[in-house]
């Protein structure tokens, strides 16, 4: 038989492991705080480039900075009025959305490893405490739901993570990824749209309507880039 | 005397001679010659019959004409018989290919033959008259009449330089000679180069005289276009039943009676035959469109079209729906005709707009097509809706159009619900752009002081693969520690899962067993029984059931019920007594509770009953059991080899005790 003490010493193991995660990551992002993403910074820069007069820009960082902070209420705002002004439709998001992206995807994710952690738990407790068969039962299900609001959170979030903002007026949209595809319709600078596949130089889109076609990759800025765009560039070779 | 001599003698002699000679006059044979067709077009052949009446035909040169080529590909001879007298016929066929096209003559086969003429058409086939201009019902665009000259199908194009995507409209013509053509199908296009238009289930039917026949011809208009650039040669195929003649028309003697379709089909004179005619092929350039010069907005168009907008409304409220109209008239390609023209409207929400058409030709090349764009204001106030543009190709011009409308003025009133709403978004939604030095937020909400946790990427934690490291290290650990607390935990527990995993089997079991006792059938009852035991007491003993003998069961059973042993005894020796026949329960059960209670209940037929009774007196379950278990297995070795066969009240009461002892077993 496992001792009492040996499963305590193994399940406070694992709630520290689980806390101090977060607290590493949090550690590993300030130091790399000159390179990271801030929802501030990137609402400020989207700000700039609203009052420079480029809205596609500014749209871009709005939506990246609501990755970070959704339902920020500024960003939701300036966002909104951006896209009003560039005659873009805006959607309202819906209560389950609101709810499910209520906390950051950071805070999310922490709190889906917790699920897992609650479930893991109140398995293992049922070879030790027997007898307490509702409490499990309890803390199973908001393991469940704890990793259920993660994964939710990733379904609500999947468009947007693959969205990608229009950067110059009238872009072309061809029927084939080359150069000299014919167009189909042009895309208005700002618009964002919804990125399917890639080839080449070429991102196949669907736009809100549901047109889709292929777009030179120049044209276009994903909203969440393979790269970071903030990275300091390395300096050239001297001579 | 004499001289009256001398003249009989010349008039004999001449009438001698003329004797003689006549036949020799009448030996001389006929020589006819006929062609067939005698208007060909370039690729086929005509024949020449050469027809010999007597009874030997002259050797026969065949004619030399520069351009035609002879050749005999058949030799006939036929002997009639009229009034008594027989005539002999003998016919030569000669088939003569042409070279080139033109106007042949062929010189008679005997000098005192009349020329022959054949004709010889170009290979678009349009027949020509003896100058060489078209027939009357002919045209230019040329007929290829099927070999028996009974039908024909060919295309009419108006044009032949056209470009990639213009729709062109083109008639189909299929003639069909009365009674002697039928047609199986609509006309299809050969090629995949073009697309065609779906043809009318009615299309228009014209009676028509070509070549002095007459001919119904069937009309369909419709459009083609291009599908890429080249040249190209387009023609129709359709599917036709034609009647053709099985002996030739010259041969016939009915020709003249025959001439009728009625007829010749009355005397047989024709056979129906399904074919396929090809028109002949009609060259075609397309051109590819100009790439420079080309608008952004050109969607395809390829036509000459107008363009009208309206509104429905010029005056509303706020929020109130508007349907812009657009209006596309012209010729030309309707379906490349979009809406993207409505995707520049500022300062209004606008949803996905709806189209129609409307044709005002039969075959949808002409028309005006609508697009009804819903707007909404975003604005209060005077507003202007844009001029749209529509930017086409016009290949009169060969050249790029953009057509325009006029700008439209439109006036928002603030709706009675948010008019103070309005009132205070109106300054914001001034015109200024955004930032001026004056206002540089301008309706945007300040910046934000505090710089906000920072994070390595925009893409979530959880989608990052160095975080999911942390979940599956939780994963793992707790499946070890759930296989390990498992492992440790009280065998009991596992004991008694096996327990019931093992159980689920005795409802099985004692439903077999059921079964046999319903049918009489004691072998199968007992050995459902004895194995169903055993699976119960291998269940208990934690045994596998075939590592269970019989004298394990014994000895596990007879240790158990030592303290009772007497009972073991009586119940052995009521075992033993099952060999007296149908007595064997009753008396098993006897001595089964003899042990319990003394045999004061046991005896007669009751055995079966008495044993639960003692049961349920409260005597050792371990001795009953053993009992009972004991002889449910005799009775089984019973039934098996010495031909035991209790009656079914027996069997029922013995399935009771089964029952009970299975039952006994379960947690």
């Amino acid at each position: 038989m496992i001792s009492r003490a040996r499963i305590s010493i193994l399940v406070v193991s694992l709630v520290l492991m689980t806390f101090l995660g977060p607290m590493a990551f949090q550690t590993r992002a300030a130091n790399a705080d000159e390179t990271g993403y801030s929802a501030a910074a990137l609402y400020n820069l989207a700000n700039s480039y609203a009052r420079a007069g480029k809205p596609a820009l500014a749209v871009l960082n709005y939506e990246r900075a609501s990755l970070l902070a959704p339902n920020d209420p500024d960003i939701e705002a300036n966002l909104r009025y951006v896209r009003a002004a560039s005659h873009q439709p805006s959607e309202s998001k819906s209560w389950f959305d609101r709810t499910i992206t209520a906390g950051s995807p950071t805070l999310i994710s922490w709190l889906g490893v917790l699920g897992v952690l609650i479930m893991g738990t109140s398995l293992l407790a049922r070879w030790r405490y027997p007898r307490h068969r509702g409490l499990r039962r309890t803390a199973a299900a908001v393991g469940v739901a704890l990793v259920s609001l993660t994964v939710c959170n990733g379904v609500v979030l999947w468009p947007t993570l693959h969205a990608a903002v229009v950067l110059t007026a009238a872009t072309p949209v061809r029927v084939s990824p080359v150069p000299m595809g014919d167009p189909l319709f042009v895309l208005p600078e700002a618009e964002t749209v919804r990125i399917r596949a890639e080839h080449e130089d070429f991102l196949l889109i669907q736009t809100n309507a549901g047109r889709t076609g292929w777009v030179s990759r120049a044209n276009l800025a994903p909203v969440v880039p393979k790269t970071n765009p903030l990275s300091p560039v390395p300096a050239a070779p001297a001579g | 005397m004499r001289t009256y001599f001398i003249r009989r003698g010349w008039l004999l002699a001449v009438i001698a001679l003329c004797t003689i000679a006549a036949p020799a006059f009448a030996l001389a044979p006929l020589v006819n010659a006929t062609i067939e067709p005698s208007q060909i077009v370039m690729g086929e052949s005509a024949e020449l019959t050469i027809t010999s009446s007597g009874t030997g035909m002259e050797a026969v040169s065949l004619p030399e004409v520069f351009g035609l080529e002879f050749r005999v590909v058949g030799q006939s001879r036929r002997i009639s018989i009229i009034n008594g007298a027989t005539l002999a016929t003998t016919s030569i066929v000669v088939r003569i290919t042409p070279q080139a096209a033109g106007i042949y003559t062929i010189p008679g086969i005997t000098p005192k033959s009349q020329p022959l003429v054949l004709r010889v058409n170009p290979n678009n086939g349009t027949p020509t008259n003896s100058a060489g201009k078209p027939l009357p019902g002919a045209n230019t665009s040329g007929i290829r009449m099927t070999p028996d000259g009974s039908a024909f199908i060919r295309l009419v194009l108006p044009k032949r330089e056209i470009y990639v995507g213009e729709s062109i409209p083109v008639e189909i013509e299929v003639g069909l000679r009365d009674g002697f053509a039928r047609l199986n199908g609509l006309p299809t296009m050969t090629g995949g180069d073009f697309t065609l238009n779906n043809l009318s289930a009615q299309p228009e039917r014209n009676a028509k005289v070509i070549d002095g026949k007459p001919f119904t011809v069937i009309t369909w208009h419709s459009v083609i276009a291009p599908v890429k650039p080249g040249k190209f040669s387009l023609a129709m195929e359709s599917p036709f039943t034609v009647k053709i003649r099985t002996r030739p028309q010259r041969e016939s003697m009915l020709d003249d009676l025959l001439g009728d379709p009625f007829l010749q089909n009355f005397f047989g004179a024709t056979v129906q035959k399904d074919i396929t005619v090809t028109s002949p092929a009609s060259d075609l350039t397309v051109s590819p469109l100009p790439t420079e010069d080309r608008p952004p907005d050109f969607s395809g168009a390829v036509g000459s079209f107008k363009i009208a907008s309206e509104i429905s409304t010029p005056a509303a409220a706020a929020g109130d729906p508007l349907t812009l109209r657009m209006h596309v008239t012209g010729s030309g390609n309707f379906d490349r005709v979009d809406s993207a023209m409505l995707e520049h409207l500022d300062q209004w929400k606008t949803y996905p707009p709806k189209s129609s058409f409307k044709a005002s030709d039969a075959i949808g090349n002409k028309g005006e097509k609508i697009f009804e764009q819903p707007l909404i204001a975003s604005k209060v106030g005077p507003q202007t809706l844009p001029g749209l543009a529509f930017s086409y190709f016009d290949p009169t011009t060969r050249r790029y159009e953009t057509a325009r409308t006029a700008p439209l003025s439109v006036t928002i009133a603030p709706s009675a619900a948010d008019s103070s709403l309005a009132a205070q978004q109106a300054p914001s939604n001034s015109p200024a752009p955004l930032g001026t030095p004056a206002n540089p937020n301008n309706g945007l909400r300040p910046d934000h002081l505090a710089a906000g946790v920072s994070a390595s990427s925009l893409l979530p934690l959880y989608l990052q693969p160095r975080f999911l490291v942390v979940p599956s290290l939780l994963a793992l650990v707790f499946a070890g520690g759930w296989l390990g607390l498992r492992r440790q935990s009280d065998p009991s527990d596992r004991r008694r899962m096996r327990k019931r995993g093992a159980f689920t089997l005795i409802d099985r079991d004692v439903k077999e067993m059921e079964a046999a006792a319903r049918a009489g059938d004691a072998a199968l009852f007992f050995n459902l029984a004895r194995a169903a035991l055993l699976r119960t007491l291998a269940a208990r003993w934690q045994l596998a059931p075939d590592e269970l003998t019989p004298d394990e069961v014994h000895a596990r059973l007879g240790g158990k019920s030592d303290r009772s042993g007497a009972n073991d005894e009586g119940g052995r020796s009521g075992g033993s007594s099952v060999s007296d026949g149908r007595g064997a329960s009753g008396s098993d059960h006897s001595g089964a509770s003899d042990g319990a209670n003394d045999g004061s209940d046991g005896g007669g037929g009751n055995g079966a009953s008495g044993g639960s009774g003692s049961n349920r007196g409260g005597a050792s379950d371990g001795s009953d059991e053993s009992a009972d278990i004991r002889q449910i297995f005799a009775l089984a070795d019973e039934a098996n080899y010495a031909g035991h066969d209790p009656t079914t009240t027996d069997l029922a009461r013995w399935l009771q005790i089964v029952r009970r002892r299975l039952m006994d077993e379960k947690p």
